[in-house]
């Protein structure tokens, strides 16, 4: 029984067995991951009628989102694993929502970025697994660039802990390693080393 | 009515009085029963009815010592079989617990099957005779003792760039894990936030695994789960809280949002085994430069002053640059400063002039000092004169550490505080170290420096606090709380 949770947008928490969602908490707010992620957890094993016990391993959305969000709920997602000595699987947000929502032809699964751009990858297909797979490197776009892609299908759906949570049960049916925990900021911390600067004139 | 309240001096006639009754031939003097109930590691109880006292109890418990003993406890023979000793032993216990002891002791006569079977009940158990201990009588003495169950918690702080996950049992330091992105700032010259978060996402399992294992513990013996959920950088605090909520509800156990600040005067209790009040804390760091009174660490912690504009270690690696030193400025200045002049150049005392001392009087400003600085270095290099690096370096830290100790100490004379408690990374400057114990000397202030691992932002600290917070019987946080940057420090615990 896996626990996912995804603060990539608001901050959901799920339990998934066997491809069924046997709980699902979610709070809207994009502000309020850390007041909410607990909550999110707690309620998502009570509506599946679980406790912490049950759970076997848990699956993270490692982005790529808005950085605080994302953080939050990884953190909550290494803690709980580490908590209850079990694996720990890592989603990327992008191929969640691909393969939940695979077109007939190539499509482009995008989210916001924040500053004007976007995250994106584009898929090809899906494998024997279910799995959706990428045509494309995972990308930060400028508006003009997403032109490029205009003959794809476009899905601008937000991913959720539901997604995540059937996403990595698939792949570790399939033997794919969700291993790298890492978090996908695909952006560099906006900072420039320090200058020395005059005080007189 | 009946009450328990604590012992006044107003009592100890009535209180030595009712000694000579109940006791006879063993009872204490008034003098040593005035000077056990005045010491400072005791607590003297007494039960009134109608503001006449009927029965008292004293408890020692030396900090420390992870121990206490209930010295005496005594209810006049008209009030007994009312309950009246049950309670006042319950409230010992109580007490005991909230000091931190592991063991508490009484002395029982051995004739006395009534009191004998009273402690039992509480879960004392006779550990040792002390023959003929009472005299003239030749009754014997059972040393009974309790053990008390101190809370296991793990406490989690990324206030900053510190990712510290720390173990204590109530007062008692186990583990203490840290993993620091200091080295990354290095090259921003600061701390970035956004490269600080990131680091503690990484820090995190293995803080958290290292603190375990250097514990000897799993995550399902703790008692409790604190967490720093401010002041502090707002993305670097919701690692920690995300993390802290998580083991809460993985291993159900209660959770603790506490105030880094106050933590770090909770570090103190680590070393010397409770806290003292009232105390004065004086907290440097990159981060904070805080002149805090704590009057009780959990009810009433009040800022005294705090800088208006650089933390006091934001100004030595601000200067540190200036002068070509690397980061973090700290040990750098220390380092040059060792042979130079710290009279050579007078730089400002921020916020010291009759002017501002009205309206800021425990109040810090390092920005014009760091700006002074970097004029005098600059003209002498305009005038194509060799700037004396370790003159500058010296004089730097000669004004900085006047002002904090001298603000620190006039706040312990004028709130008639005897102790001042450093905390924060900048007591590793050695200057504010001598300066303090100098004055401290001077005015009679005892003071209390925790070793650097708990000077420094850390997790034990934070679990100090928390098990702070348990001992006390306090209700846990909610799971609702966010993290406040800006938290005053007043707000010890965020519900």
């Amino acid at each position: 029984m896996i626990l996912a949770i995804d603060t990539t947008a608001g901050t959901t928490a799920a339990v998934i067995e066997n491809q069924q969602v046997l709980g699902f908490s979610e709070f809207d707010d994009r502000f309020g991951h850390a007041e909410n992620i607990g909550s999110a957890i707690q309620q998502a094993l009570q509506r599946a009628q679980v406790t912490a016990a049950g759970i076997t391993s848990v699956a993270i959305s490692r982005g790529p989102a808005s950085y605080t969000g994302l953080r939050v709920g990884m953190a909550a997602g290494v803690a709980f694993a580490t908590a209850r000595s079990i694996s720990l699987h890592a989603v990327v947000a992008l191929d969640a929502v691909a393969t939940a929502y695979p077109s007939e032809n190539s499509w482009l699964v995008i989210s916001d970025a924040k500053r004007g751009e976007f995250f994106a990858c584009s898929y090809s297909g899906v494998d024997d697994s279910g799995l959706a797979i990428r045509s494309s490197e995972l990308e930060v776009l400028k508006p003009e660039q997403l032109e490029q892609y205009s003959n794809l299908t476009k899905v601008d759906l937000n991913c959720d802990a539901k997604l995540v949570g059937l996403y990595a049960e698939k792949a570790i049916a399939a033997g794919v390693e969700l291993h790298d925990a890492t978090a996908l900021y695909l952006r560099s911390p906006d900072v420039t080393p320090s200058t020395k600067k005059r005080v007189t004139g | 009515m009946i009450q328990i309240r604590e012992l006044v001096s107003t009592d100890i006639d009535d209180v030595y009085r009712l000694e000579k009754q109940i006791f006879q031939s063993d009872a204490w003097s008034k003098q040593n029963l005035t000077a056990d109930s005045e010491a400072s590691h005791t607590n003297y109880l007494v039960i009134t009815e109608d503001e006449k006292v009927v029965g008292y109890a004293g408890l020692s418990s030396p900090p420390g010592s992870f121990q206490a003993d209930i010295n005496t406890i005594a209810i006049a023979e008209s009030h007994r079989r009312q309950g009246l000793a049950r309670q006042l032993v319950e409230r010992m216990i109580q007490l005991a617990t909230r000091h931190g002891a592991e063991n508490l002791f009484l002395d029982v006569r051995a004739d006395n099957p009534g009191a004998i079977k009273l402690y039992q009940g509480f879960e004392f158990e006779h550990i040792d005779t002390r023959k003929n201990y009472y005299q003239p009588a030749g009754v014997d003495a059972l040393v009974m003792r309790k053990e008390i169950y101190q809370p296991l918690v793990m406490g989690i702080e990324t206030s900053c760039d510190e990712t510290g996950v720390g173990i204590v049992r109530g007062n008692r330091l186990i583990s203490n894990a840290l993993n620091s992105s200091m080295e990354i700032h290095a090259r921003f010259g600061g701390v970035v936030p956004e490269v600080a978060a990131r680091a503690h996402l990484e820090a995190l399992k293995p803080t958290i695994d290292s603190a375990l294992s250097e514990a000897g513990i799993e995550i399902a013996d703790l008692n409790a789960i604190s967490v720093t959920n401010g002041p502090g950088l707002s993305g670097a605090l919701m690692v920690g809280i995300g993390a802290a909520k998580a083991i809460a509800v993985a291993q159900d156990k209660p959770i603790y949002a506490v105030n880094h600040l106050v933590g770090h005067v909770g570090a103190d209790i680590l070393e010397r085994g409770s806290l003292q009040t009232p105390s004065i804390a004086l907290l440097v760091s990159g981060g904070h430069t805080s002149l805090l009174l704590v009057r009780d660490l959990l009810d009433d912690v009040e800022l005294l002053g705090e800088t208006i504009d650089d933390a006091a270690g934001e100004a030595f690696d601000k200067v540190a640059r200036v002068l070509g030193l690397p980061y973090p400025g700290g040990p750098e200045i220390d380092k040059v400063a060792i042979n130079g002049n710290p009279y050579a150049i007078w730089f400002p005392r921020g916020l010291s002039l009759p002017k501002d001392m009205a309206e800021h009087k425990y109040d810090f400003s390092f920005s014009g000092l760091k700006t002074a600085v970097a004029r005098y270095v600059e003209k002498a290099e305009e005038a194509g004169e060799e700037v004396q690096v370790s003159d500058v370096a010296a004089s730097f830290r000669e004004a900085v550490v006047d002002v904090l100790v001298t603000k620190a100490v006039k706040a312990c004379a004028e709130y008639g505080v005897p102790r001042l408690i450093l905390g924060g990374g900048v007591t590793a400057n050695a200057r504010l170290r001598e300066l303090a114990k100098q004055k401290c000397d001077e005015a009679g202030i005892e003071l209390r420096i925790p070793k650097f691992s708990l000077c420094t932002d850390n997790g034990a600290m934070i679990a100090s606090l928390g098990a702070q917070l348990v001992m006390a019987g306090r209700e846990p946080s909610s799971l609702g709380f966010g993290s406040e940057s800006t938290m005053e420090v007043s707000k010890v615990q965020s519900l």
